[in-house]
């Protein structure tokens, strides 16, 4: 097998219980995303625009939509002979099977994977961020500095460091201090969970970690800090562009808002680094005699007869005659009666409403509502 | 019973000017994001067809491009899959003859090298989502070694090709050039064993300069032909006022639903990740299908928009078809207008054609 300069490592295992109803049968990275997206589109399609094409992607909480979504990895170019993407999920040995038990620990189970490539480096990623990267540019950045783990940070507000965990530097950007969630920040570059290691140096790590009786085998709050104790050479990468972690219903409703209202952030039209997804059956949209649409992002098979304001409506939604939808995301497959009023809400895949239904506050927090059905 | 699938596409039509300047008719963009031969590839693939040959046209730069090694129709196989086969370039294409046996006679290995018992040949550029497979099992308990698919052509269209003189046990009896409302209008499709295929390629031989169906119509005492009714929706374009209709009935609910949005039978096309449509704030789109990747400022009605298209502040689109890529500038009015690829539309212009002789643009043009 050709070797591999660098191949990515998906973290997309977690529950995202935080996400509420949206994850109750579907893992965080397969859950729908600015109408015809799913969140791990970003992911692989930064993978692609970066000419990275060996992924693998590490599955646990209930993969089997994300599973048949990723299928070949053809959507986003990955069906080639010498790589492209597997998914990878917890496995029995001699001795038994063990579940994931933390993200370094998903990645120690899969040192045989990654070492059938001899990559010199391996790039770990998050499945649910929404961002557009070129991890290229990071990428030789660690080369150029012989960095034993590079971590990609942003700036964020003052007044949010302590959310986050956050990097000190010095002044070539040598990491000095790493803290998770510091209630005094003495820096506000925040870690967005994009680590590129040497694979060397990570192989080494992850069998101490595993072997460390007391770790979480997490690499935030194990692996890195042992990293840095062990006095690693550990740098940091700035991100200047768009960057959102979707875990909460809020950021989740407030990044596809941020999508579609500022296309500067995050500009789905653009032809360079595109973003691919796997949902192409869909006919084109169709807009009824007497709908209103105005502000908003409708997609491929969706058919609209009611008033749709500043809303969100993905692949194949039906909103029927007379209904008002305000503020609002409906996903995939979800059909809205006749005259319903939303508002604020975020209407689950594939959930059928009744006419006259009312969902969602004018000034509430934004609500999920109904239980996902899901098809592709 | 295994059965592969054959598709003409090596005729084209001298009705749609520009629009066939550079592309078959069978690769003439439709409905916002398909090519018309894409109902055939799909009929194929979800009725259960995995080896698929298409007889091409001379010109066919745009079909191979779109086709590809047909993965979107499941096609992309080692057993089995896509052929593309040159059609006969003499007379370069036929005009209004669906099955020049020349054509077919030049894909003789197709035939000969499959172990399949039956053959379906279809056009590649009626509008339609048919399930073969009653067709198939018709054929199957029939003795005929043809069955041929025909519709009853609903009033008020104006149908040309074959008609069908059907007996009482629906055996064709008759084939006529002339038809009338509620005549069987043969569909351009028909089942055949495929050895007795092979034996006609040979019985014939000598008149490869004819239509299939001539020839079959010419010896019509020696042939037993079985009939199948199809009563879906069939859209044929013949010129540029029928492409805007077909186009307009993608709008109608019941076609809409039983062509396009079949859940057990999709119909499948190249895709292109598009991002989802933006409807701005002043956007007013009535009645219209609009694609993935347009922006739309202005105002849209019964019109068809293609993929990418960027519909301006004030502009007006109405009864149209705006294919990919267009920029149609802010104030500009467009009624009765069809335009090809990458038609710039610059500020305040205003095109009308008329129903009945719409305005064709041609590809790359700026006005």
């Amino acid at each position: 097998m050709k070797k591999k300069q660098c191949i990515a490592m998906l973290l997309a295992g977690g529950q995202g219980s935080r996400l509420g109803k949206l994850t109750t049968n579907i893992a965080k990275p397969a859950v729908s995303f600015g109408g015809k997206y799913r969140i791990i589109d970003f992911g692989l399609s930064n993978c692609l625009s970066s000419g990275i094409d060996t992924v693998g992607i590490l599955v646990q909480y209930k993969p089997l939509i994300l599973n048949r979504y990723v299928g070949t990895g053809e959507s986003w170019d990955m069906a080639v002979q010498d790589g492209g993407v597997h998914i990878l999920p917890p496995y029995a040995g001699e001795t038994g099977g063990e579940w994931y038990e933390g993200t370094a620990d998903a990645i120690y189970h899969n040192i045989d994977f990654i070492d059938m490539y001899e990559p010199e480096n391996v790039l770990i990623l998050s499945g649910d961020h929404i961002y557009k990267m070129d991890y290229n540019l990071m990428l030789t950045e660690h080369i150029d500095k012989n960095a034993d783990l590079t971590v990609s940070v942003i700036e964020v507000p003052w007044d949010e460091a302590s959310r986050f965990g956050i990097m000190s530097t010095d002044d070539e950007g040598r990491i000095v201090k790493f803290s998770e969630k510091p209630k005094k920040p003495d820096s506000n570059l925040a870690s967005m969970g994009i680590y590129i290691f040497k694979w060397k140096v990570l192989r080494k790590a992850l069998l101490d970690d595993h072997e460390d009786a007391k770790s979480s085998h997490d690499f935030g709050k194990d692996v890195i800090p042992k990293m840095l104790a062990d006095k690693k050479k550990l740098f940091v990468y700035r991100f200047n562009g768009y960057w959102r972690d979707v875990g909460t219903v809020k950021s989740y409703y407030d990044s596809q808002m941020d999508l579609m209202d500022d296309m500067e952030h995050i500009n789905v039209f653009t032809k360079d680094q595109k973003v691919y997804s796997n949902s192409n059956f869909y006919p084109p949209q169709f807009i009824g005699p007497k709908a209103n649409i105005s502000d908003s992002l409708i997609c491929n098979g969706c058919t609209v007869y009611g008033t749709v304001t500043h809303s969100i409506l993905g692949s194949g939604a039906v909103v029927g005659d007379g209904t008002v939808i305000e503020d609002s995301i409906v996903l995939p497959n979800a059909t809205i009666g006749r005259n319903c009023k939303i508002k604020n809400a975020i209407i689950n895949e594939g959930v059928v409403t009744e006419d006259n239904a009312e969902i969602g506050e004018a000034d509430g927090d934004v609500i999920v509502f109904g239980r996902a059905k899901l098809s592709i | 019973m295994k059965t592969i699938g054959l598709i003409s596409a090596n005729y084209t039509s001298t009705e749609f000017g520009e629009l066939l300047d550079n592309r078959s008719l069978a690769s003439l963009p439709y409905g916002g994001r398909y090519r018309l031969i894409d109902f055939a590839l799909s009929n194929m693939s979800n009725s259960g067809i995995t080896t698929v040959g298409i007889i091409a046209p001379y010109n066919s730069g745009s079909l191979v491009d779109h086709v590809g090694i047909g993965s979107p129709w499941s096609l992309g196989r080692k057993s089995g899959g896509l052929f593309i086969m040159p059609g006969s370039a003499y007379g370069l294409q036929s005009v209004g003859s669906r099955f020049l046996l020349r054509d077919i006679i030049k894909c003789r290995k197709f035939f000969e090298r499959d172990d399949a018992d039956y053959v379906i040949m279809t056009n590649s550029t009626d509008v339609w989502n048919i399930d073969f497979r009653p067709l198939i099992s018709q054929h199957e308990k029939s003795q005929s070694p043809i069955t041929m698919v025909y519709k009853k052509v609903p009033k008020g269209e104006d149908y040309q090709g074959f008609f069908l003189d059907l007996d009482e046990e629906g055996k064709v009896r008759n084939i006529n050039i002339e038809g009338y409302a509620w005549s069987d209008y043969f569909a351009d499709c028909f089942i055949v064993d495929r050895e007795y295929m092979i034996d006609f390629m040979s019985w014939y031989e000598t008149l490869e300069y004819m239509d299939m169906l001539q020839i079959i119509r010419d010896n019509m005492d020696t042939m037993d032909i079985d009939s199948y009714e199809f009563k879906g929706y069939l859209g044929k374009i013949k010129n540029p006022v029928d492409f805007i209709k077909v186009n307009q009935d993608m709008t109608d609910y019941d076609i809409r639903n039983e062509v396009f949005c079949n859940d057990e039978r999709p119909i499948y096309t190249k895709a292109q990740d598009e991002a989802p449509v933006f409807h701005y704030k002043d956007a007013d789109v009535r009645n219209s299908v609009i694609s993935a990747g347009c922006r739309i400022e202005g105002r849209v009605e019964n019109s068809i928009i293609f993929r990418s298209v960027n519909i301006g502040k004030d502009a007006v689109v109405k009864n149209s078809v705006i294919m990919m890529h267009a920029e149609i500038g802010d104030g500009a009015v467009l009624n009765n207008v069809i335009t090809d690829k990458y038609v710039t539309i610059t500020d305040g212009v205003k095109i009308y054609g008329t129903k009945d002789a719409p305005v064709v643009l041609g590809k790359d043009k700026k006005i």
